[in-house]
């Protein structure tokens, strides 16, 4: 069974341009095209088992995180097709759907109604996320307010408390403190034993081997090469060492 | 749209309800700010409108003309204007999960129509205070032109919104819009001012084009019930249910389309 399936994915980014009506008469009268196309992801195909959980590493601008949007519907796929079989409890990037304005405790009652939850169910999962979280002395102070690893501590324990099938997680990790840290570690392990579908972008290794079965190697939007997740993390860390040298060399 | 409605129930009381206390938690007077806004603005226009510049002929008491068409024109004023932002202004939500976006056109649509009805009910108030005869045959028919008006704002909230994300400047060019689009209806003055006598040829020969603003249709309609002279022509009615329906769809149209590039672009 396949909770993911992702089949020749490509999605074209328009370089920013001129938000204003001035930009797009100029550009009208001009006759030329108002942005340059770049293609973040170029023809990505790959699946992820029920139960399974994934990485997907690479460098920074990779696409890693538009693989994500896409595949939780915030943004449109030019072409190919993304299949999701499941709930999808998306973490992306810093300040995952939090809204600054509201307090920690509005924000939790947001996102989980975002996710489909009754009043019912809100009101039951809300002191377990709150106490995940540990942050019952700031829960209602503005999220605003909030340091990145607090907002990493707020999303996560919001996303592993809906109740979704398919769990993304992209570097929000990353800035929380050791102990936080750990105990995110130890929670993924223990979903991914409940059945729970896991697929994380870090650049923290050492959990990667941890935690998950598989990788995918993203490289300025296409796939390099899927497999097991010891292989995939030596591979990517001596081709990154390779290339280096290879500068070294040069230079 | 209706699945989306019963699937995000929760969600939208929740928006409801946190757009309704933000406006009303920094405020002394909490929820009675919405009574006194068009209160105050009426008794500005009366003094200003009525008794300096006079254009109070023919309808008495101006004050309650007023407050019939400011009250709506308000729900429909704070609506567009919220509207533009509805969008842009949740961006940090919009970038990082997904749920259909009509939700935030749509909540705000129904949070201002929850301060509008008490604020609907003070012209009634008034006109009791007044001792004004009112049309009840008419009066039992402003829950459709009330209806009318929304399907026509949401029409107008759902297009705002869209193109300002895309747009920044369509803030700016609706803020500007408003002042003028107010202007055009039958809020501070009376229709037959634009065909009386002392009024230039050229206002008269465009008087015929007044009530293709459905703005200016709704807004009579609202005054019909106390002032029946004031009312639109039937053929007008028909023409802005149909204008609205129209909008309504080419709103939602666009709305769907050019959602699709929403979460990057925002
Ligand atoms: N909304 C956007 N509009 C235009 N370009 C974008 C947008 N989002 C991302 N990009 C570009 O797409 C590329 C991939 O970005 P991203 O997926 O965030 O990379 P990462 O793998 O670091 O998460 C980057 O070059 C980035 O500049
Ligand atoms: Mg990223």
């Amino acid at each position: 069974m396949e909770a993911i399936v992702v089949n020749n994915l490509t999605k074209h980014f328009r370089k920013a341009y001129d938000k204003t009506l001035k930009g797009f008469f100029i550009s009208l009268v001009k006759g030329e095209k108002r942005h340059q196309e770049f293609t973040a992801l170029n023809n990505v195909s790959f699946q992820v088992k029920k139960g399974e959980s994934y990485a997907i590493i690479g460098k920074n601008g990779a696409g890693k995180s538009t693989l994500f949007k896409v595949l939780s519907g915030i943004i449109y796929p030019d072409s190919g097709t993304v299949n999701v079989h499941g709930k999808v409890a998306p973490l992306i990037e810093l300040g995952a759907g939090l809204s600054r304005d509201l307090t920690g405790a509005e924000n939790i009652r947001l996102n989980c109604a975002i996710f489909g939850l009754d009043k019912k169910t809100i009101e039951e999962v809300y002191p377990k996320i709150v106490e995940f979280s540990e942050l019952e002395e700031f829960i209602h102070t503005p999220v605003k307010f909030y340091s990145s690893g607090m907002k990493a501590r707020l999303g996560f324990s919001i996303a592993i408390h809906i109740d979704a099938d398919i769990i993304l997680i992209d570097e929000v990790l990353a800035v929380g403190d050791k102990d936080f840290k750990k105990k995110c570690y130890a929670k993924m392990n223990e979903l991914r034993d409940s059945g729970k579908t896991i697929v994380i972008v870090s650049h923290s290794m050492k959990p990667l081997r941890d935690i998950c079965d598989r990788a995918l190697i993203l490289d300025k939007g296409k796939v390099v090469e899927v497999g097991e997740i010891n292989e995939m993390i030596d591979k990517y860390q001596s081709d990154k060492k390779t290339k280096k040298k290879k500068k070294q060399k040069g230079a | 749209m209706i699945a989306n409605i019963k699937k995000y129930k929760e969600l939208m009381y929740f928006l409801v309800h946190k757009e309704l206390r933000i406006r009303y938690r920094n405020s002394l007077f909490g929820f009675f700010w919405t009574l006194l806004e068009p209160l105050g603005l009426m008794l500005i226009y009366t003094l200003v409108f009525g008794y300096i510049i006079q254009l109070d002929k023919g309808v008495s008491p101006y004050p309650l003309y007023v407050l019939a068409g400011l009250i709506p024109w308000t729900f429909f004023n704070n609506s567009v204007r919220k509207g533009t932002r509805a969008l842009s202004g949740n961006a940090s939500l919009i970038k990082k999960v997904y749920f259909p976006r009509e939700i935030f056109p749509l909540t705000m649509l129904i949070s201002n129509m929850v301060n509008f009805i008490p604020a609907f009910a003070l012209i009634l108030v008034l006109a009791v205070v007044l001792g004004h005869p009112m049309q009840w045959s008419e009066l039992i028919l402003l829950p459709l032109v009330i209806l009318l008006q929304a399907l026509f704002t949401l029409g107008v909230a759902l297009l705002v919104s869209i193109l300002n994300v895309y747009y920044r400047d369509v803030e700016f060019i609706i803020n500007l819009v408003m002042r003028a689009w107010m202007y055009m209806c039958p809020i501070i003055y009376p229709i037959h001012m634009l065909t009386g006598a002392e009024v230039s040829s050229t206002v008269k020969d465009f008087a015929g084009l007044y009530f293709l603003n459905p703005m200016a249709v709704i807004i009579s309609l609202y005054h019909q019930p106390f002032f029946p002279d004031q009312g639109p022509e039937i053929k007008y009615v028909i023409y802005t249910v149909i204008l609205t329906v129209v909008l309504f769809l080419g709103a939602w149209y666009l709305f769907r389309r050019m959602n699709r590039r929403v979460g990057e672009v925002i």
